[in-house]
């Protein structure tokens, strides 16, 4: 049985935020209808991830992991200062998010959030192959939430949702 | 859009707290014991903040939503862990508390049906004390404000919230939600319940704007 000390470090990513990380550590967050980006550079064991709320920062600057159009490049600068190097041809891609929970529901609030998991997919497929970056795999859509585990040793993401078995990407 | 100065907040508080009260005897009567619906504090906070309002973000919770309609657009949720959720069910079929252990139609049933006690209630007693800009539908073109059928989910918590929260978040970089808590005779601290009240970006606006007029009742 390992000590604690050399227990590995799972890091939360919170919603519109990034982290990144090497092994022992790993990555979790807990996604709805924003969208996990999950960069990984297979060679150093390098992993990123990033928790995208929206599509679009509109020239926004103050909360940049909130939209992919800041998150994705910032994530990939913070990746290319921690391995003291750059990224270009390294990196592949794993998605998972963009759920509609409310696709029948109320008028109000979820109205508009109705069509934001779509817009977040569509927004961060296009950044990556603007960058030539891969995406290897992607559980997207549906209607219910997802618990993403990430470990940047192997590259393996693994998703759960409410009381479903957990699978891996 | 600007959020609500201190102010504001107080006078939106008191006016939610009329909706507590309401719901509060409503669901004394539905459940036949008293239950007391214990307002939050109305605050404005980072989405990361809220997104753990429910607790640690990977909690499973059982929820059931209620969107809103009329004056007022946004959703209620009414929330709670599984093993409170489930207990609800037991005092409603008059069996001991630990009886039910699965969600199951008729449980699913009985959370929805309370939700919509608890939501008209509370949307009652808020549409008679909103500034008469919002509420009244003689002097307000969209109608009552009045909830949706509601909707059972069985879901990680920080994804509810998120869910809940996007509405606002398009428009804001700081999330306003009002968290109730209950508090329930002889059930004891098992029934661990939290109604979360959650306008949505016009909403809030609207609001931000009547209760500037400083009209609240």
């Amino acid at each position: 049985m390992p000590l604690e000390s050399e227990a590995p470090l799972v890091v939360s990513v919170a919603i519109g935020r990034w982290a990144v990380a090497s092994p022992p550590s790993r990555l979790r967050t807990l996604l709805g209808s924003c969208v996990g980006v999950v960069l990984h550079d297979r060679s150093a064991k390098w992993g990123g991830l990033a928790h995208v709320v929206l599509p679009d920062s509109r020239g926004a600057v103050d909360q940049p992991g909130k939209y992919a159009d800041t998150a994705i490049p910032g994530l990939i600068a913070e990746m290319e200062q921690v391995m003291r190097g750059k990224s270009a041809g390294r990196l592949v891609a794993k998605l998972a998010g963009g759920a509609s929970m409310f696709q029948t529901g109320p008028p109000g609030a979820a109205a508009a959030a109705r069509n934001i998991g779509r817009m977040n997919q569509e927004a961060v497929e296009a950044i990556l192959d603007a960058l030539r970056i891969p995406i290897l795999s992607r559980d997207l859509g549906g209607e219910g939430g997802r618990n993403l585990h990430f470990d940047p040793a192997t590259g393996r993401v693994q998703i759960r949702s409410p009381g479903g078995a957990e699978r891996e990407m | 859009m600007s959020l609500l100065s201190e102010v504001q907040r107080r006078m939106l508080r008191t006016i939610l707290g009329r909706g507590a009260e309401g719901a509060s005897q409503a669901l004394s009567r539905w459940l036949g014991q008293e239950v007391r619906l214990v307002l939050g504090e109305v605050e404005q906070v980072e989405l990361a903040a809220a997104a753990e309002a429910l607790g640690p973000p990977e909690t499973l919770v059982a929820a059931c939503l209620m969107g809103l309609t009329g004056p007022l657009g946004g959703s209620i949720l009414l929330c709670f862990e599984d093993r409170a959720g489930l207990a609800l069910v037991d005092i409603l079929l008059g069996q001991p508390v630990g009886t039910t252990t699965e969600w199951g139609e008729v449980e699913r049933s009985a959370a929805m049906e309370t939700t919509n006690i608890v939501g008209c209630a509370y949307l009652n007693a808020l549409a008679a004390h909103l500034p008469s800009s919002l509420g009244g539908s003689a002097a307000h073109p969209a109608g009552e404000l009045a909830p949706t059928p509601p909707r059972f989910f069985h879901e990680f918590a920080g994804s509810l919230l998120e869910f809940a929260m996007m509405d606002q978040a398009l428009e804001l970089g700081r999330v306003l939600l009002v968290k109730t808590t209950f508090e329930v005779g002889d059930a004891g601290p098992g029934l661990d319940w939290t109604l979360l009240f959650v306008p949505d970006a016009p909403s809030l606006a609207a609001l931000a704007s009547a209760l500037s007029d400083g009209d609240a009742t």
